[in-house]
């Protein structure tokens, strides 16, 4: 009898037959798409971080290692000065998106309000359409001369000058605030739906009065959905270039977001100190984002039970319809106003302000639309044809991967398992222009610069963990012996997930799919810093006529960009629940 | 240390599986003939599950070797693994894993349609065993439509449908209420004796262990503690565990004193400072002046009134609640509370006070 037999021990067979033992399909396949998520992810994050340490000498003509970038960024005339501005913009957005995305969630969720089920698709709206048409609309809207609504004021009320101005820094919280709000509300408005109301019953019979109630039991329970959603809200609106580069930026107030694409886009472009500012926002956004997902995240779903039973509503009497006035006011800031605002202006010839009936004409549509016309402007059509090809490629390939990658998390185990989930969290840390600067100074000098493949690369890589999450929510809920079974059957790992899995999950497939084609279609800051001649978007069509031509072509495009993201909404709505969207 | 069983059909050799640094089973053998019933029987944790994922393939194995006739499943030492779909198992698992998105009779074709028969073989086939478990009348029903006795029954024609050389059992019964799992113990058994296949059963309740298998595993901690009939698990088991996880025992504490003739001794009990001596049967391995446990089911112990020679200890009957068939009893003697299961006929009371005899051939010292 051998030491071996006596205590058994995990036992080594020859090499080449463990080699053999781990070429099955399920180990390859999973093993191929581990290396092409973690080259995805980690190449340009780490060429990000080792630029932002190149210096450029003023010439232009050479680089140095050094601190010099970061140097600059604390000591730049502008840059400083925008660092406060975003600061600024995200707090006081994620104030104002909280405070909407609540209490409209309150609303909705716990409340007698009139209407609830018809408002709420409309509630959600904002945060499919794009928040640089939203300024875009706004500024049509609120501009001291030009704006619709000052125009309005004085041909009504008869006052002098402007009743409101958003081409400021208060006009970028307004807007983002109220494009962001949905997501505060999507965080929060599961955990009240499906909270236990004796909970809220026990605090009445203590004698605490609704306010009071509500104040110390109802929101403290939902707290890290609120926080959640807050923090998010604060990283997404640090992150976005469109409606500072709409409202602020040319009025003076200039953010992180609008100096990294003016430095490092420039004429006289220098992308490592771009990488640099890249590096402090990124910092910035990858530790909130790691707070809520470690300590914040995992709390959320402690305070709620997980019964299916239909709460009981609270009566707010004639308070009601206070309640139903205020949810049709967001609706018509966030959603009427600005599509209104862009249909009329879209309709004119050139914008002054005023409506004038006998001017009206399609000819912005045409030169935006019509591609085989000469006076077509070929940024425009560009953009709508580049963005349909990466909407339905880009989400196409994305799910695959997002699908096999979620098989591998919840249905293999080992370490590559660790590592897949750590990356599938890792983009949502940062800001499309900062993954899009990371991707930029490693891909410029290879033959995919110039091509819409860069583009599709990076879309895939920020946006993948999306569709991840709407299947992983499906995975975790059916049992792993449905595949198991199907093995025992006598199916291959390949047959299982083709007969089994996928067909199991369809529609968290489609609405992964769905979400990823919106985020697409409406894409901008990771676009602005990657396209180039030929390679616009829809969203760099209208960032382009919004910069070269004029209003009316700009809300033409517009238009265009919202009908499509209407109908994939729509689409959205009909075929995936409300739970796919919690992000 | 191989037990090589000489007609085994299934042979499980030195089995050992690793989560982590845990070893979840600890180098276990057994062999069962062609067409038994084996239930792996233990509390959560004990290793049966990995045990059976380890004979489907569902995970791979650290050390050992399992075959089934002349097919090695798996062997990691010659660096053989058939993967699950190869060995040809059926399996019904605890969730039934009925597949939502196709009907009963789309399910039960399923492991047809993968071995590529002929349509109308496979139509055959499945009405034939979808009669055989009683859901002829459920066929074109969505999976979701089922209770869970016809989804049980679907799931168990699923495994069935394709003739596999084996059958295994994932705690099938466990989601079902009392009543059901009763009546769904016998149909299984029925189902399984027509057609004859062999079958591993795991589960956590003694009582589906005794009723249906025709030999039992008791398991602990990765190891095996007792193989056996259900009748000798029930009446010889051989240790402290077994007896305390099947069915109901006292146990004392106390020592052999004397082996007279082989697997007969005499147990001395130290309870409250009183010594007692009782002959009694000596399970396996155990020779006198060694620690041992005595267990005695409560229907081997007999209380009466009077004293007389075949009477060893007195106690007083602290409750007796009468239960149609029998009377349940505590008896208090010194510190220790004897459980007893009474005649109605003897109208024990509680508070009286009672002598207990024990009948040497179902009183037995167990390792502890």
């Amino acid at each position: 009898m051998t030491a071996e037999t006596l205590s058994p021990t995990r036992e080594r067979s020859p090499l080449n037959n463990r080699l053999r033992a781990m070429m099955t399909q399920e180990n390859l396949i999973t093993f191929v798409v581990a290396i092409i998520v973690a080259g995805a992810v980690i190449v340009p994050l780490a060429v990000l971080f080792v630029s932002s340490f190149k210096v450029l000498d003023p010439l232009g003509w050479d680089t140095t290692w050094g601190f010099g970038n970061y140097v600059e960024i604390v000591t730049d005339r502008i840059i400083p000065k925008a660092f406060l501005n975003t600061l600024i913009i995200s707090s006081g957005s994620t104030v104002l998106a909280t405070f909407l995305g609540v209490s409209l969630a309150w609303i909705n969720a716990r409340t007698n309000c009139p209407g609830r089920d018809y408002l709420e698709p409309y509630n959600l709206i904002p945060f499919f359409l794009s928040p640089f048409i939203g300024a875009i609309a706004w500024h049509n809207l609120g501009e001291p001369q030009t704006g619709l609504l000052n125009n309005w004021a004085r041909q009504i009320f008869g006052i002098e000058g402007a009743i409101i101005n958003v081409d400021n820094i208060w006009g970028v919280i307004w807007v983002t605030g109220i494009f962001f709000a949905p997501l505060v509300y999507l965080f929060v408005v599961g955990s009240l739906r499906r909270m236990d109301p004796s909970l809220e019953d026990s605090a009445r019979t203590t004698g605490a009065g609704l306010v009071r109630t509500t104040m110390t039991v109802t929101l403290p329970l939902v707290m890290p959905g609120i926080l959640s959603g807050a923090i998010i809200v604060f990283v997404t609106s640090a992150g976005e270039f469109g409606v500072p580069f709409k409202l602020s930026a040319p009025y003076g107030w200039e953010t992180l977001t609008t100096q990294i694409f003016s430095k490092a886009v420039g004429d006289d472009a220098n992308h490592f100190l771009g990488a640099a500012m890249s590096m402090a926002l990124g910092v910035i956004t990858v530790f909130l984002i790691w707070v809520q997902q470690r300590y914040i995240a995992p709390r959320s779903f402690t305070t709620v039970t997980g019964k299916g039973f239909r709460p009981n509503v609270l009566d707010l009497g004639r308070w009601r319809w206070l309640a139903f006035a205020y949810n049709l006011m967001f609706i018509a800031v966030a959603v009427v106003l600005p599509i209104v605002c862009l249909i009329i202006v879209s309709l004119h010839p050139v914008w002054t302000g005023k409506i004038v009936w006998a001017d009206l004409t399609t000819i912005n549509y045409v030169k935006t639309l019509f591609w085989w016309r000469p006076d077509a402007i070929a940024a425009a059509t560009n953009g709508i044809a580049n963005s349909l090809i990466l909407a339905f490629g880009g989400a196409s390939i994305a799910m695959v991967m997002a699908l096999v990658i979620s098989y591998m998390i919840h249905r293999t185990k080992g370490f590559g398992v660790r590592m897949l989930d750590f990356l599938s969290v890792v983009p949502i840390g940062f800001p499309g222009i900062v993954l899009a600067m990371g991707v930029l100074v490693t891909y410029i000098q290879t033959p995919i610069y110039a091509t819409l493949w860069i583009l599709m690369l990076a879309y895939i890589t920020r946006f993948f963990p999306y569709g991840q999450r709407n299947i992983s929510s499906i995975m975790l809920a059916i049992s792993e012996e449905l595949d198991q079974s199907s093995r025992m059957a006598g199916a291959s790992w390949f047959t299982t997930l083709w007969r089994i899995t996928i067909p199991l999950l369809k529609p968290g497939l489609f609405a992964g799919w769905i979400l990823l084609f919106i985020i697409f279609l409406r894409e901008l800051s990771i676009s602005i810093i990657l396209f180039t001649t030929g390679t616009e978007t829809l969203s760099v069509g209208v960032y382009y006529l919004t910069n070269f031509e004029n209003e009316p072509l700009t809300a033409a495009l517009s238009m265009a960009q919202t009908v499509l993201l209407l109908i994939a909404i729509y689409a959205f709505r009909r075929f995936a629940g409300r739970e796919a969207l919690t992000a | 240390m191989t037990t090589e069983t000489i007609d085994a059909y299934l042979q499980v050799d030195n089995l050992v599986k690793y989560f982590g640094n845990d070893k979840a089973v600890d180098d276990i053998s057994f062999g069962i003939p062609e067409g038994a019933f084996l239930t792996l029987l233990g509390p959560s944790g004990c290793g049966k599950t990995t045990t059976l994922m380890s004979v489907a393939g569902l995970h791979s194995i650290d050390g050992g070797r399992i075959k089934v006739g002349d097919t090695v499943f798996t062997s990691p030492k010659e660096g053989l693994f058939l993967p699950p779909e190869k060995r040809d198992i059926g399996m019904v698992f605890q969730s039934y894993a009925i597949w939502p998105h196709m009907t009963v009779a789309e399910n039960v074709a399923y492991p047809l349609e993968i071995r590529k028969m002929q349509q109308s073989e496979i139509d055959d086939r499945v009405s034939e065993v979808l009669k055989l478990v009683g859901l002829t009348d459920e066929t074109d029903k969505l999976a979701t439509n089922l209770s869970g006795g016809q989804q049980q029954r679907a799931s168990l024609a699923r495994a069935i449908v394709s003739n596999p050389r084996l059958l295994l059992f994932d705690e099938p019964l466990s989601n079902l209420d009392l009543k059901l799992r009763e009546q769904m113990r016998v149909e299984l058994k029925r189902i399984q004796n027509e057609v004859g296949i062999t079958a591993i059963y795991v589960t956590h309740d003694q009582a589906e262990a005794l009723v249906m298998s025709d030999e039992i595993i008791v398991m602990s901690k990765g190891k095996i503690e007792q193989r056996g009939g259900p009748l000798e698990i029930y009446s010889r088991p051989v240790n402290e565990y077994v007896s305390n996880f099947i069915g109901v025992a006292n146990l004392l504490k106390g020592k052999v004193i004397e082996v007279n003739e082989p697997g007969q001794g005499v147990f001395e009990l130290a309870q409250g400072g009183k010594k007692v001596k009782m002959p009694c049967l000596l399970s396996p391995g155990i020779s006198a002046g060694e620690d041992a446990v005595l267990s005695v089911r409560p229907e081997n112990v007999h209380a009466v009134r009077e004293k007389d020679d075949s009477t060893s200890l007195e106690g007083e009957v602290t409750f007796a609640i009468f239960l149609g068939s029998h009377v349940d009893c505590r008896v208090q003697w010194g510190d220790f509370e004897w459980k007893v299961i009474a005649h109605p006929r003897t109208k024990l009371k509680a508070g009286e006070k009672v002598y207990l005899s024990f009948d040497p051939e179902h009183t037995l010292a167990v390792q502890p």
